[in-house]
C-alpha cells in the first residue's frame, strides 16, 4: 500500500515539476508568448477590417472558430519544437507517458488562457452574439482542449522532420477536422440560440473524439519520443 | 508463403467483377461502393501493419503498411472519380458539397499528408516509427470523419435523408449478387495489387544489402 502512494506520489512530483519546467521556459524567454498575444490581436483586427458592417452570427460563429483554429497551431506548434536543442538529459529518467500527460496539461490550461483573451479581444472588435452562453463555454472549452490535445501529439510527430513548421499544418489539419466540424456546429446552434439539449449527442460524440485522441496519444508518443 | 496464397486467390478473382451487370446509372454500384470498401479495408490493413510494426520492429511490417496505405489512396481517388462521374448525371454536378464527398476528400488529405510525412524524413528507422504512430493517428481520426459526422446530417447519397437505398430498386436481389463478389473482388484485387508492390519494395530492400 505504501509502495503505491509513494509511485504516485513520485508521478505526481515528476509532472508537477515538468510542468512547472515548461512554465519557466515560456516565462524566461517571453517572446513566444508575446508574439502569439500580437498574433492574435493583428489576425481579429484584421478580421474586424475584412468583415466589419456585414458580419452576422454565422459568419461570427465561423470566424471564431477560425481564429481559434490558428491561434492554437501556432500556440502548441512549439510544445515539442522547443524540446530540439535542449540538452534534455531528464528525458531519459522520466518516462515519456508522464512526459505527454504533463505536455498536454500544460498545453490544455495555455490554451485554455490563449482563447479566453481571444475571445475578449474578438468581442471587442466583433461583438458577442451568442444567445445561450453556458453550454457555448462547455461546448468552446471542450473543442479547444481536443484541439490542444491533438496538435500536441501532431507537434511530436512533425518535431522529427526537417520541415517542422509547414508539416504542423499539412498533418494537423486534415486530423483536427472532425473535432472542429462537431465544435462549429454545436456553437451555431448554440449562438442562434438553441438550448443544451440541441446539442447534448453531439457534445458527447464531441467528448469521446477527445478521449480517444488522447487515449491514442498516451499509448503512442512513447513510441516517437524514443526515436 | 501468406504473400503467394494472397496473389494466387487475388489473381484468380481477378476476372469476377467484369460479370455481366445492368444498364443504367446504377451499374456505378459496382464499382463506385467496392473502391471505399476496399479503400478501408486496405487502410484497415495497413493500421494493423503499422502496430505490428510499432510492437516487433521488423521492416517488412513497415514496407507492408506503407505499399497497402499506397494501393489505399489509389482505390480512394478511384472511388472519388466513380462518385462524381455518376453524381454529374444523378445530382448534376460533379461536386455538391455532399458531407459524405467532403468527409472522403479530407480523409484523402489525411493519407496524403502520411505520405509527405514519410518523404520528409530521411533516417530510416525512425521514419517507419513516426509514420507508423501518424497511420495509427489518422486512422482514428478517418473513423468519425467517415462513419459518424456525415450521419449527422442529410447527404444526397441513397439510403440517406429519406432518398432510397440501393435495397429499393434491388427487386430479385441479381445486384446483390453481383454487388457482394464486387466487393470481395475488388478488394482482393486492391491487397494482389498491394502483394506485388510489398515484394518488390522487399527485393529492392534485399538488393540494398
Amino acid at each position: 500500500m505504501s509502495g503505491i502512494i509513494n509511485f504516485s506520489n513520485v508521478m505526481f512530483k515528476q509532472l508537477q515539476w515538468l510542468i512547472i519546467k515548461d512554465l519557466r521556459i515560456d516565462w524566461r524567454t517571453k517572446y513566444p508568448i508575446a508574439g502569439i498575444l500580437l498574433y492574435i490581436t493583428s489576425l481579429i483586427i484584421t478580421s474586424y477590417l475584412a468583415f466589419t458592417g456585414f458580419i452576422n452570427p454565422e459568419t461570427w460563429n465561423a470566424l471564431f472558430w477560425l481564429i481559434l483554429l490558428f491561434v492554437s497551431i501556432n500556440a502548441v506548434a512549439k510544445s515539442f519544437a522547443q524540446e530540439e536543442d535542449r540538452s534534455s538529459y531528464y528525458f531519459y529518467l522520466i518516462k515519456p507517458s508522464r512526459i505527454i500527460i504533463a505536455k498536454l496539461i500544460y498545453y490544455g490550461i495555455y490554451q485554455l488562457l490563449l482563447i479566453a483573451i481571444a475571445l475578449i479581444v474578438f468581442s471587442v472588435f466583433l461583438g458577442f452574439p451568442v444567445k445561450t452562453s453556458g453550454p457555448f463555454f462547455l461546448n468552446l472549452i471542450l473543442g479547444s482542449l481536443g484541439l490542444s490535445s491533438a496538435f500536441t501529439m501532431v507537434s511530436s510527430i512533425s518535431s522529427k522532420t526537417n520541415n517542422n513548421s509547414v508539416m504542423m499544418a499539412i498533418l494537423g489539419f486534415p486530423v483536427i477536422i472532425p473535432i472542429l466540424l462537431l465544435a462549429i456546429s454545436n456553437s451555431k446552434i448554440l449562438v442562434l440560440g438553441g438550448s443544451i439539449a440541441d446539442i447534448t449527442a453531439n457534445l458527447i460524440t464531441l467528448l469521446s473524439v477527445n478521449v480517444i485522441i488522447i487515449a491514442l496519444s498516451f499509448i503512442l508518443f512513447p513510441f516517437t519520443w524514443k526515436s | 508463403m501468406a504473400i503467394l496464397v494472397y496473389v494466387v486467390i487475388g489473381g484468380f478473382l481477378f476476372q469476377v467483377p467484369r460479370l455481366p451487370i445492368l444498364n443504367e446509372t446504377i451499374r456505378v454500384l459496382h464499382f463506385h461502393v467496392p473502391m471505399w470498401f476496399g479503400m478501408l479495408f486496405l487502410f484497415l490493413a495497413s493500421v494493423i501493419h503499422a502496430i505490428k510494426y510499432l510492437s516487433t520492429g521488423k521492416v517488412q511490417n513497415d514496407i507492408m503498411s506503407s505499399q497497402l496505405a499506397v494501393v489505399g489512396v489509389v482505390f480512394g481517388i478511384l472511388g472519388m472519380i466513380t462518385g462524381m462521374f455518376w453524381a454529374t448525371f444523378t445530382w448534376g454536378e460533379p461536386w455538391s458539397s455532399d458531407p459524405k464527398q467532403n468527409a472522403s476528400a479530407i480523409g484523402l488529405l489525411i493519407y496524403f499528408a502520411y505520405f509527405i510525412l514519410r518523404g520528409s524524413i530521411q533516417d530510416e528507422q525512425q521514419r517507419a516509427k513516426i509514420s507508423a504512430v501518424y497511420n495509427v493517428f489518422a486512422f482514428a481520426a478517418l473513423i468519425p470523419l467517415l462513419f459518424i459526422l456525415p450521419r449527422m446530417t442529410d447527404s444526397l447519397h441513397p439510403g440517406n435523408g429519406g432518398n432510397p437505398g440501393f435495397n429499393a430498386y434491388d427487386l430479385d436481389s441479381n445486384l446483390r449478387k453481383v454487388f457482394y463478389t464486387a466487393v470481395l473482388g475488388w478488394t482482393l484485387l486492391g491487397f494482389w495489387i498491394a502483394t506485388i508492390k510489398i515484394r518488390y519494395k522487399l527485393l529492392l530492400e534485399k538488393m540494398d544489402d
